[in-house]
């Protein structure tokens, strides 16, 4: 055993501590969803609660293996990547808006020909803005403070692309749009560009909420108003959320134990939306701490990057990656406590879902090529 | 500024000042839910919706004797269908071939158009109805219940599909209406009988209970909750009774034959086993507008005047007592008509009518009333110093000693109390001077058929007196967690000799008595015939309704006996009424069949000395059947075949010289009419009643000629089988 574990160790470069959160997420991913799928498989494999875990094993086995192949890669390829990808995505996410699948009342999903499975290209977008946006801020380095030559060749691709993601998804789109300003922020843009910014993306949220009025089957409006209604009068839909909050009180200090969760009977996507509570439920609030400890310690892995060497484009596309992962996080984590309304961010690494656990893989993947690269060079 | 200074600031402001106060944010409102507030939010969480449910107790099995089930839990469910489950899609795209399904299997009222009609009116209707689930069909089999799941639409899940399938329990009694009563039942809305209600709590089990959570509380779907205290069903036990398939079998079928054969009101058989007071059969049949019907068990529940069966308790009374000595006292039965007090009794023995004076043995077999009712009279009709100043007290007290004014406590619910009269008791009429004379006779006193059949049993058994056992074991999974021995109830009921004297007179009742026609050479029998008059007090008008009762209650073999029988048949209205005529035969057709399966009585057949296998002229010749069936056969015969034709089903054999034998192909030509010549009628039958064709059979043996030309069409044909 400790052989096989000393070649695994070898195997992997890069920063080990990123890949002992990857390893511990994984582990909590696995036992969490087992537990939390026992309703949904009761429901469509009559029980056998063994057919999630299995399915859900192998999506995080690829996803793992993927994070081992973009490791590998030279992070530099990425910059050259960059370009192409943004290429591709913006016409998919204008197909995905207009014939994108439908589940949940929200057009996210496309097929793919002939496999029979579904991809949420917003992901694709978030990686491949994440890129655009890291190549372009260390690039122009030597004028970022400029307005024309820095500032609008860097924000006309992420009001593009969070303007397309916004209409079906509009927390993602949120997340992304932040994401990208602390890229900015780090990068050294001025201040007042930022506030710029923000501004710009308030103006834009008000133009696509006037256009769903109009065309409400595009744009989500009504969900929007309605989640933070019944967040702001505490009625309807957050009735989940006291089911969450019954479920962290439920895990008390230490929790119920693996698989001991009763809650997850009446949270309906306790697997994804709602695992944290789950989480919380069977591990206690002292599990739950530790995950969000997690999460704070890759993001602290991901500083450390850029005070090494903070001019280069793979720190940049590392930190962004982690502003991305973490914030995520974090919203996912402030639903399930009530902090903001009810959104359907998943939990980056640990919720049960398939294309957004590929592409955080990814994620991991390419902060760890990131890792390996600056270390050989210090 | 210095750039990388710059960008260190700003990242360690996003580090420190938004990342790490926004962790410890969520850190804190994690700790104030689960912890500060967590009582809170607890109660609220027992609040939530989850509902105790009882999971039924599978009921034990009633099994006879062998094991073999009397009554059993079968699990049979109700298919419910929730119309609004399917989407759209999946309706549209399965309805067609649903209805085609439903019109076949499901219901088949409905035509396939019909079928389609309706499935979409349940579907459009929903939302009038109170209830979404509409009920497809009602007690569907399990395997019944696998097809229809198999389905199109159905296949897709009870969450894709909306069939629904709703387990119950219900009893199977896979011998039919067997010893019916006997098993009995627990049931709403109707008094529980037989041994399902004796032993219910043995049977029942404990039911369990389930916390269950909502699915979905409009499909009234519901799941089990696993984490939280289930307490599982306690599956009730077993009970072995003592029944013998067989003999039930036999003694319903006897009784039924002399049940239509005599048309009587209702009639009882009862086989017991002595030694141990075992009952291995209770039939009752009583006549229904519709038909015979066992309703209700008349062996416990009904109490008659035995009449002359119950001599034998006034002889034993007599014998106890020494007031006859068998080898010589005679008794004068005066041509069979006598008088005791205002009421005249009469023999129902028509050769009684020329005889007077005859011996009391011969008086006993011929059942001359007069004669018992004068011995009776005698000896207990006034106080005498010979009865220690008791009279009719005495006879009581034998009675009493005889234990016949008890119950027998059968582990059957309703067993009647017998009734017999206190000496001397006036009130209600209870006594009169005609009392003992008539009670000796086997009148003015109440019992039902088993407590006569139980005292016949302590005869045979040599004055032990058993408990009838009806339950001889309590099983759980095979185990055996109670056993019912034989229970002895009285160690003996009188005196060796007595017993021993009266046994000489039953068996002297068969051998010239009353029984007389019923003797058999195979095996011995002793019992005694009863011809009861029933209803004979005139009513006020005058008429009397009359009839009788039959009845014959004995035990075989004569010697060491195994099986004591009471047969009863109340008012039989055609081909004769007296106990012999009427009980007898029944009671030797169930003797006779028990007595075939008691083999360790039976004569030794004779075994050749030598076995001879074959004879030239009986060598296998055009016989029909499996080639591994003939192989067994001709291995057994010592014969060594020759032709071993390629893949033969069916085979023909050839007689070839002395002592040889050819096999040949038969070929079967499907669909059409095959060559049957050679086969056993029930192979004939077999292959050509699958291809529908009417058989008409003449003569036995195998099949000689067959009037229709193999490889003929099949199709409404008749064909004429000669056998030989």
């Amino acid at each position: 055993m400790s052989t096989i574990a000393a070649r695994i160790y070898a195997e992997l470069r890069g920063d080990k501590a990123i890949w002992a959160i990857v390893a511990l997420m994984a582990i909590f991913s696995l036992m969490a969803v087992y537990s939390a799928t026992g309703s949904l498989a009761y429901q469509k494999y009559g029980g056998n609660t063994e057919a999630y875990l299995i399915k859900h094993g192998v999506i995080l086995l690829a996803g793992l293996f993927m994070t081992y192949i973009f490791h590998l890669m030279h992070y530099l390829r990425f910059s050259k990547w960059a370009p192409v990808l943004m290429v591709i995505v913006i016409p998919l996410l204008m197909y995905t808006i207009a014939f994108g699948v439908e589940r949940n009342d929200a057009h996210r999903w496309i097929d793919i020909p002939l496999t029979g499975l579904t991809f949420q290209p917003s992901e694709l977008a978030k990686l491949a803005l994440i890129m655009y946006v890291a190549r372009a801020i260390s690039s122009k380095q030597e004028y970022i403070k400029d307005f024309q030559e820095a500032f609008l060749p860097i924000i006309v691709p992420v009001l593009i692309i969070c303007g397309l993601i916004a209409p079906a998804n509009l927390s993602t789109a949120i997340i992304l749009f932040f994401t990208c300003m602390f890229m900015m922020f780090v990068g050294r843009v001025d201040l007042k560009y930022v506030g710029l910014l923000l501004f710009l993306g308030i103006v834009l949220f008000s133009f696509l909420y006037t256009l769903g009025n109009f065309f409400p089957d595009i744009v989500r409006v009504q969900t929007w108003t309605s989640r933070v209604a019944a967040f702001m009068d505490g009625s309807g839909e957050v009735a989940q959320v006291t089911q969450a909050k019954i479920a962290i009180a439920n895990g008390n200090l230490f929790g119920l134990g693996p698989g001991n969760s009763i809650q997850r009977n009446f949270l309906y996507v306790g697997y994804s939306d709602f695992i944290y509570a789950i989480i919380c439920e069977e591990y206690g609030v002292f599990g739950g701490a530790l995950l969000i400890g997690l999460y704070v310690l890759l993001f602290f892995r991901a500083t450390r990057l850029v005070t090494k060497s903070p001019k280069a484009f793979g720190a940049m596309l590392a930190m962004g990656l982690s502003i991305l992962l973490i914030m995520q996080a974090f919203v996912n984590i402030a639903v399930s406590v009530n902090l903001i309304p009810v959104t359907g961010v998943t939990l980056p690494m640990i919720s049960y879902g398939g294309t957004s656990l590929v592409f955080t893989c990814v994620a991991f993947g390419i902060i760890l090529s990131v890792s390996k690269y600056i270390e050989s060079v210090s | 500024m210095d750039i990388k200074n710059e960008v260190l600031y700003r990242v360690y402001f996003l580090l420190f000042g938004l990342v790490t106060p926004a962790a410890l944010t969520l850190i804190y409102y994690t700790v104030k839910i689960g912890v500060i507030e967590g009582e809170e939010w607890r109660d609220l969480g027992r609040n939530n919706f989850i509902v105790e449910r009882d999971i039924e107790a599978e009921r034990g099995n009633i099994m006879a004797a062998d094991g073999s089930l009397l009554a059993t839990d079968v699990p049979i469910f109700d298919l419910y269908w929730d119309p609004l489950t399917p989407t759209e899609d999946d309706f549209m795209a399965n309805v067609d071939s649903l209805a085609h399904c439903f019109a076949n299997y499901i219901d088949t009222d409905y035509t396939v158009g019909a079928a389609y009609d309706y499935l979409f009116q349940l579907r459009d209707t929903i939302n009038f109805r109170k209830n979404r689930n509409v009920l497809l069909k009602s007690r569907v089999s399990y395997s019944e219940k696998k097809k229809i799941e198999q389905f199109p639409l159905f296949n897709l899940g009870q969450f894709r599909g909306g069939l629904i399938a709703r387990k119950r329990n219900e009893r199977k009694r896979p011998f039919g209406l067997l010893a019916r009563r006997t098993i009995g039942y627990v049931r709403d809305q109707a008094t529980d009988i037989g041994l399902e209600s004796f032993y219910d709590e043995v049977l029942g089990g404990q039911p369990g209970t389930q916390m269950m959570i909502p699915l979905d509380r409009k499909r009234d779907l519901w799941m089990p909750l696993e984490n939280l205290s289930s307490i599982e069903p306690k599956n009730g036990d077993d009970i072995l009774t003592t029944l013998d398939i067989n003999i039930q079998d036999i003694t319903e079928e006897a009784l039924l034959k002399g049940m239509q054969t005599h048309d009587a009101d209702w009639g009882v058989a009862m086989v017991m086993e002595v030694n141990t007071g075992k009952i291995k059969a209770i039939a009752n049949i009583e006549r229904g507008k519709t038909g015979w019907y066992e309703s209700y068990n008349h062996a416990i529940g009904t109490r008659t005047e035995p009449g002359s069966t119950f001599k034998a308790a006034s002889m034993l009374a007599l014998l106890e007592d020494g007031f006859v000595n068998l080898a010589t006292d005679s008794i004068d039965i005066e041509k069979g008509r006598k008088e005791f007090y205002d009421r005249e009794m009469e023999d129902s023995y028509s050769n009684s009518a020329n005889l007077d004076t005859i011996s009391v043995r011969r008086a006993f077999e011929i059942s001359s009333n007069v004669g018992i009712a004068k011995l009776v009279q005698e000896n207990y009709g006034t106080r005498t110093k010979a009865n220690d100043e008791k009279a009719a007290e005495l006879f009581i007290e034998r009675m009493h000693q005889f234990n016949l004014h008890l119950a027998t406590g059968i582990d059957l619910e309703g067993e009647k109390n017998p009734l017999i009269k206190e000496a001397y008791n006036t009130t209600d009429d209870q006594w009169s001077g005609t009392t003992l004379p008539w009670m000796s006779t086997g009148y003015e006193l109440l019992i039902t058929p088993l407590q006569l059949l139980n005292f016949y049993n302590t005869i045979a058994n040599g004055g032990q007196q058993m408990k009838p056992l009806l339950v001889s074991e309590i099983q759980r999974y095979g185990q055996t967690v109670e056993t019912f021995k034989p229970t002895v109830i009285k160690r003996q009921i009188a005196s060796k000799k007595s017993i021993e004297q009266l046994q000489g007179l039953l068996e002297g009742v068969v051998a010239n008595g009353t029984a007389a026609k019923l003797k058999t050479s195979r095996y011995s029998f002793a019992g005694k015939t009863g011809t009861a008059q029933i209803d004979y007090r005139r009513t006020d008008k005058g008429t009397r309704i009359g009839g009788y009762q039959a009845s014959f209650a004995g035990y075989f073999p004569a010697k060491n006996p195994r099986y004591s029988t009471i047969v009863v048949i109340r008012r039989p209205r055609r081909a004769g009424f007296y106990g012999g005529d009427v009980a007898g035969p029944i009671f030797r057709e169930i003797a006779d069949k028990c007595f075939d399966s008691l083999t360790d009585l039976h004569d030794p057949i004779i075994e050749p000395t030598t076995t001879l296998r074959w004879t030239t002229n009986q060598l296998p010749h055009m016989d029909i059947g499996r080639r591994e069936d003939m192989d067994v056969v001709l291995d057994y015969l010592g014969i060594e075949p020759s032709g071993d034709p390629e893949t033969p089903l069916v085979v023909t054999m050839r007689q070839e010289g002395r002592d040889s034998v050819l096999l040949e192909r038969r070929s079967m030509p499907e669909g059409k009419i095959p060559n049957v010549v050679g086969m056993g009628l029930r192979d004939a039958l077999y292959q050509l009643e699958n291809l529908g064709v009417k058989v008409k059979i003449d003569g036995a043996g195998k099949v000689v000629r067959q009037s229709l030309i193999p490889g003929t069409d099949p199709r409404n044909q008749t064909i004429t089988l000669r056998l030989n």
